[in-house]
């Protein structure tokens, strides 16, 4: 499906999540104690008396010209709220991905290189726990051990790679590991079955046949082809990986949109929660997209002629 | 599972109950597993936390799969225009992560598991339909639906009585993972905060209190993360558990049992017949009582059995078998490439005079390309796709000439695709495999086997994959090659017709044993073994004037269940008592008991005119 349309259907239900709130939004944000003219007051300023129709379509007007609307609280622009947190929340997805990406693919190829053999069995077990840590707890455990006891890591996650370019990577390292754990685990395990499968085909016997050091096969080929199906695989652990990034944030005390996106959960505050729903969605369908063109320039065979 | 269910009779403590001077204490007596911030008994929240967390899992779960299954089996039915509305619903789901979109649900519902759990359960939902659209898919393909809508069965009885059950297994795979992916989003949503109330036991909810008095007792953070692990873990194993069990036996076989079979294997019997004189300069591939073996559930299966060979210089060889005959297998041990976990168990092969079996991996590669090639039956998938053939021929130029500066081997891979018969060389050396069709990318496959000059090719079923005029033209390559580079040439082939047109002597293979060996004169003309003869009454021929072809009756034995004395004999129409009393030798040229008896129709050799 193209992206235009399914960015449609996305912020069609999006915007009508708000609908589902029992009542007036009004009357909830006032609480129990609001008066019916106060709420037509409320409802009237932002916008809410308008019929659903007219109040689509100026959401959708707004958000094509980049306007997320305005928090409910403190009147400031959505768009702003998440352009001022944007930065610590992409370097933490970055970080995790990298981190998922790394642990995952080495543990997985070395997995597949000797099926059955103990280190293929400790990467087995490796997975099959790091899919079920909590990314939040393991934080917990990183921070509260390598960080706050042993000291050899920031206590304070985030410092603006502005103020201090070290400083910012050193802080990243720990919040990275607990977002990219799970990752890791699932990259791992499709890249093990990827890797014993391209191992077994047929150009492979071909190299071998030719004389081809197994390190050279492995290095040289075995792991290009491997990657053309893992890509998909890696987009779709970005997707989820950005929600871990969300929770990951509140335990290293890190100013993301994750941040934002709680405070603004915990009371209610709709604007902001639909605009980083949308410009999380937005994110997701361009990664799979980037995800496609990835594969197309490894994959010769998808490319136009 | 049983804590959650019997957690008022297995918690020492009320989770609730207070002690504010027993605060944050360690493990201990009283205290199994400590005190929390408000002194309250560790392992008792623990338990009740556990009710939370499975029946918070079980519920998503169990919704997503009554809502996202009938929904799926809907659009597989149906077809048309609700799949397609379906599929795009589910296009949006994915682009929302679960958690955001629980994070978005709570926002406007407010603070509570059941509604942000049931909005997890609709991206679920959304999941279980498109696992349950693509099996019913593959489901519908199969007959039995068709025969149950003859017999007039009702579409729902179609739906949910015929396909769900054979459904069943992949669904309850996912919904373990399922089970495991909902208990990690309520813990998260409990940590924030956004859960339950802050002092009801949730397993996320004790975390983050112990994170917040982490400091004066490190040992909080510590049960409800290891509950969730462990829970989790435990929903994942279940589910790889009932996968493997699904899926039948395990992919790859024990380690023991390799271990078995490598200490049945001998090294290559120094003894091994050597041949003197001056027929041994020329002798390029000589197999001498070669046995594979591979373990397997029943025992060892030898599926090639005392095979020897000899191939000279300039000479093609024809190894003739249906498959599962061996040939192939014969093929790559010359190589030692036999796959794992298949062993060579006897016998010797040398190559220019040096002995492949036993030798280290090192050893092998040098004579590998160098020494001995092979090229494999399928050219479009023997070439890596994702490499230009440029890449990949001069990879097998420098396997062998390590010293060649690039424009050196540049010029090599030219002079190679040259060879074999591909215009425009040096252009070519850009394309990936697939810009090639099968005739010519299997002259590439030749080019890199030729690329370290070897004296001994092995091509196992080179033109099986091709059309018919290209066939002709890939063996025509190689026969002009043989002549020029003066090789020998394994030319592994069922076809009779080919080896008829190519080959100068021909070994015929039966359940891993060859039961005859001649020219191809003498094979084709006066067959001395009965499976010989049938194969050549099978083969069509222009002059064979009239009515239905023969087959042999039968099908080839299993290789762990062969008959004990000659094993053709079931299938032969010439056998007599004799045939089963016990193995038998390959003579002079035959393993027939009743080769002197025996009179065998043949046919001649209709070779095909040279294009």
């Amino acid at each position: 499906m193209g992206i235009v349309p399914q960015l449609a259907l996305v912020s069609v239900a999006i915007f009508l999540l708000t609908y589902l709130i029992p009542g007036s939004p009004a009357a909830v944000l006032l609480g129990p104690r609001a008066t019916p003219e106060g709420i037509a007051e409320l409802e009237e300023r932002l916008g809410l008396d308008q019929p659903l129709v007219v109040q689509f379509v100026e959401w959708v007007g707004g958000v094509l010209r980049g306007d997320l609307g305005t928090s409910w609280f403190g009147n400031k622009p959505v768009t702003k709220v998440i352009s001022e947190h944007l930065l610590p929340t992409i370097s933490l997805t970055v970080g995790g991905i990298l981190v998922a990406i790394l642990l995952g693919m080495s543990a997985g190829i070395v997995a597949a290189l000797r099926p059955g053999a103990l280190l293929d069995r400790i990467v087995g077990l490796g997975t099959a726990t790091g899919l079920a840590v909590p990314s939040f707890w393991l934080g917990v455990i990183l921070l509260g051990y390598l960080a706050v006891q042993l000291g050899w890591f920031p206590v304070l996650s985030w410092t603006p790679p502005s103020q201090d370019v070290g400083l910012w990577l050193r802080g990243l390292v720990l919040p990275s590991i607990a977002v990219g754990i799970a990752g890791s685990a699932v990259i791992a395990r499709h890249t093990r079955s990827a890797m014993l499968e391209t191992l077994a085909a047929p150009y492979v016997q071909t190299l071998r046949a030719m004389g081809t050091p197994r390190r050279t096969i492995v290095a040289r080929y075995a792991i290009k082809n491997t990657m053309v199906p893992i890509l998909s695989v890696i987009a779709f652990q970005l997707s989820t990986l950005i929600a871990a990034s969300f929770v990951v944030e509140q335990v290293f005390t890190i100013p993301g949109i994750g941040t934002q996106l709680i405070n603004a959960v915990a009371r209610k505050d709709v604007p902001v929660v639909q605009g980083i729903t949308l410009v999380v969605a937005a994110a997701v369908i361009m990664i799979y997209l980037l995800a496609d063109i990835g594969y197309a320039l490894l994959n010769p065979r998808a490319r136009p002629q | 599972m049983i804590a959650a269910v019997l957690a008022p009779v297995l918690a020492p403590y009320d989770p609730l109950s207070q002690d504010l001077r027993r605060a944050l204490e360690g493990p201990g007596g009283d205290h199994w597993l400590g005190t929390d911030y408000l002194g309250r008994d560790v392992l008792s929240r623990l338990i009740f936390g556990a009710r939370v967390a499975i029946q918070a899992s079980l519920q998503t779960v169990a919704i997503a799969l009554i809502v996202g299954v009938p929904l799926g089996l809907f659009a597989a039915y149906r077809s048309g225009w609700w799949d397609r509305v379906l599929m795009r619903l589910l296009d949006v789901a994915d682009s929302i992560p679960g958690l955001v979109l629980a994070f978005a649900i709570i926002a406007v519902l407010g603070p509570g598991l059941t509604s942000a759990m049931i909005a997890v359960s609709i991206i679920f939902a959304m999941n279980y339909m498109r696992l349950s659209r693509a099996l019913a898919l593959g489901e519908r393909e199969k007959l039995y639906i068709d025969a149950a809508r003859v017999s007039g069965l009702t579409e729902r009885n179609v739906l949910f009585r015929q396909m769900l059950p054979n459904m069943a297994g992949p669904l309850i795979v996912q919904s373990t993972i399922y089970m495991g992916t909902a208990l990690l989003i309520e813990a998260a949503l409990s940590f924030l905060g956004l859960g339950l109330d802050i002092g009801a036991p949730s397993w996320g909810g004790m975390l983050s209190g112990a994170t917040q008095w982490q400091n004066q007792q490190p040992f909080l953070p510590w049960p409800p993360g290891l509950a969730i692990t462990l829970t989790v873990l435990a929903y994942n194993l279940l589910g790889d558990g009932l996968r493997d069990a699904l899926a039948g036996e395990g992919s790859i076989r024990g380690i023991r049992e390799r271990r078995q079979a490598r200490r049945l294997s001998s090294r290559p019997a120094a003894s091994a017949a050597e041949i003197d004189g001056p027929q041994a300069e020329r002798i390029a591939l000589s197999i001498r009582g070669l046995s594979v073996a591979f373990p397997t559930d029943t025992g060892i299966v030898t599926v090639v059995d005392d095979v020897s060979l000899d191939v000279r210089r300039g000479e093609m060889l024809g190894l003739v078998g249906e498959s599962g005959s061996g040939k192939t297998m014969t093929g790559r041990a010359a190589l030692g490439l036999v796959p794992i976990p298949g062993l060579v168990t006897a016998g010797s092969v040398r190559v220019d005079g040096q002995e492949v079996v036993g030798s280290s991996e090192a050893e092998l590669n040098n004579l590998r390309g160098g020494s001995i090639s092979m090229i494999f039956q399928d050219p479009l998938v023997a070439l890596s796709p994702v490499h230009t053939i440029g890449r990949q021929l001069t990879q097998a130029i420098r396997n062998h000439d390590h010293d060649l500066n690039a424009s050196a081997v540049q010029d090599r891979a030219v002079e190679l695709l040259e060879m074999v018969g591909i215009a425009e060389a040096r252009t070519r050396l850009r394309d990936y495999p697939h810009q090639f069709s099968g005739g010519m990318a299997q002259r590439v496959v030749i080019a890199i086997a030729l690329a370290g000059q070897p004296s001994v090719l092995i091509a196992d079923e080179p033109t099986t994959a091709l059309d018919v005029t290209t066939q002709r033209q890939v063996l025509d390559v190689l026969a002009d090659l043989k002549d020029r580079l003066g090789m020998a040439v394994v030319l592994i082939t069922h076809d009779l017709g080919v080896v008829a047109d190519a080959c100068d002597r021909a070994a015929v293979m039966y359940a891993g044993q060859i039961i005859e060996e001649g020219t191809v004169d003498e094979i084709f003309k006066e067959p001395r073994h009965p499976y010989t003869s049938a194969l050549l009454a099978a083969v069509p021929t222009s002059a064979g004037g009239s009515g239905r072809l023969p087959t042999i009756p039968g099908r080839v034995p299993p290789m762990d269940a062969l008959p004990t004395g000659c094993r053709f004999a079931p299938r032969c129409l010439h056998r007599r008592d004799v045939c089963k009393m016990g193995p038998i030798e390959l003579t002079t040229g035959s393993r027939c008991i009743r080769e002197d008896e025996l009179s065998l129709p043949g046919t001649t050799p209709v070779l095909r005119k040279k294009s």
